[in-house]
């Protein structure tokens, strides 16, 4: 069933929910058309967090007792892996929020990373510009559950909040590059496990080594504890970086991404259509020049 | 790329079908939502529309088809929605003829392969031309 750009605009100005789920359809689907019609709505600058960490640390466990404890309209983004064999994606991360999916303040939606490595989707940009067209004062991107270098969320997150769980290796595996550098906060989830304080003390350690302040938080996601105290600290440095110029600079940044990641999405679109029994790299090369070109 | 939510509505907790055919669609290359055991008919119908799925794909297995299945057709049609349904689980004969009186694209009973399920749905979008 078709709906017109026209019927969106409305759609998504008035709240509708059928409206701007379809608009995030689009976004993954034709960019094109999703950029149009972002810019013909009213954006609100939300605080974008974007929760990342290893397969079964707690991401969605933690997305969950966020929604029940934040009193204001949140989208939750939840990017789970698609298969390199069949692109197909199962998309499970839904299942520990279920509870709020009747909840009008709550828009949760889930994406295949189709094919994109880094942790996130390729239409990430668009849905995330899209969201905030939604009226949201917050919007948490679950990532797919990361290695060590799939720091591409720093690109898009104002924060990046990196879960931990106690069992996840010593502190060689916290001084590396990578993932440990993007951390805005860190949380050390599974808080009932006595490891985690010892884990929470090594990272302390680790940081002030760096000569950064950056804060570490123990919570249970299952039970809620400590949650309040990762709210307190996201909402104190939303209000710090808009202050220091962070925030506009990350923006800023941002935009030059997005723009990196419509024109990547459009050479490997234009790449698939090329004929993959091509073996001279020159051809291909002028091949693709002349289709980005037409 | 054919979006899937497969959701299991009412209080047993028998997930196995319902994974089954999660993980078979995943592997026919469709984007597979699933949402867990014990979900209301509020829930799924909210889910699919948010999720703008393509199908829905309910598994029951306690008996109370005759009152879920129902209830969710009703409360996508009030939400406005053409999301076509279907329905997994043990459903007597005159029940699934019932339920596909009252709108469900396909009931499947156990025995079912897995080939003909992800054949019908394919089958259904290329005769929908979506």
């Amino acid at each position: 069933m078709q709906i017109s750009e026209s019927q969106i605009v409305n759609g998504v100005s008035s709240r509708d929910r059928k409206s701007f789920a379809k608009l995030l359809s689009i976004c993954e689907d034709n960019p094109v058309m999703a950029n149009k019609i972002i810019s013909r709505l009213q954006r609100k600058e939300a605080h974008v967090v974007g929760i990342t960490g290893s397969p079964g640390v707690g991401k969605s466990s933690i997305i969950n007792a966020l929604l029940s404890k934040l009193s204001r309209r949140v989208g939750v983004i939840a990017i789970d892996p698609s298969s390199p064999f069949s692109g197909g994606a199962l998309l499970g991360d839904r299942i520990r929020m279920q509870s709020h999916a009747t909840d009008q303040n709550v828009f949760i939606r889930s994406f295949s990373s189709r094919g994109a490595l880094g942790g996130l989707s390729p239409s990430i940009f668009e849905v995330c510009d899209a969201f905030e067209t939604f009226d949201m004062d917050m919007i948490l991107i679950e990532t797919v559950g990361v290695g060590q270098s799939d720091t591409e969320i720093a690109n898009i997150a104002d924060t990046v909040v990196l879960l931990l769980s106690p069992d996840g290796g010593d502190e060689i595996q916290m001084m590396k590059a990578g993932i440990m550098e993007i951390a805005d906060i860190f949380v050390v989830n599974k808080s009932d496990n006595p490891a985690s304080i010892g884990l929470k003390t090594k990272l302390e350690g680790i940081i002030k080594f760096g000569g950064k302040n950056i804060p570490v938080i123990l919570v249970n996601s299952i039970t809620g504890d400590g949650v309040d105290n990762l709210i307190k600290e996201l909402d104190s440095r939303f209000e710090r970086i808009r202050v220091d110029g962070t925030f506009a600079s990350k923006r800023k940044k941002r935009v030059f991404f997005h723009a990196q990641s419509f024109l990547r999405r459009k050479i490997d679109t234009i790449m698939q259509s090329i004929e993959s029994d091509e073996t001279d790299i020159e051809k291909i090369e002028k091949e693709l020049i002349k289709k980005l070109c037409s | 790329m054919i979006k899937v939510l497969i959701a299991k509505p009412g209080l047993d907790g028998h997930d196995r079908g319902a994974k089954v055919i999660a993980r078979a669609l995943r592997d026919a290359g469709m984007e597979v939502i699933y949402t867990g055991i014990r979900q209301t008919p509020e829930q799924i119908v909210q889910t699919a529309i948010d999720e703008d799925v393509d199908i829905l794909g309910v598994s029951i297995l306690s008996g109370a088809h005759m009152k879920l299945v129902p209830r969710i057709l009703e409360l996508l049609k009030e939400k406005g929605s053409r999301i076509p349904v279907f329905v997994g689980g043990i459903i007597p004969e005159d029940d699934a003829t019932e339920l596909k009186r009252l709108g469900v694209i396909e009931v499947y009973g156990p025995g079912t392969s897995t080939s003909e399920i992800i054949e019908k749905i394919k089958g259904y979008f290329e005769n929908a031309n979506i």
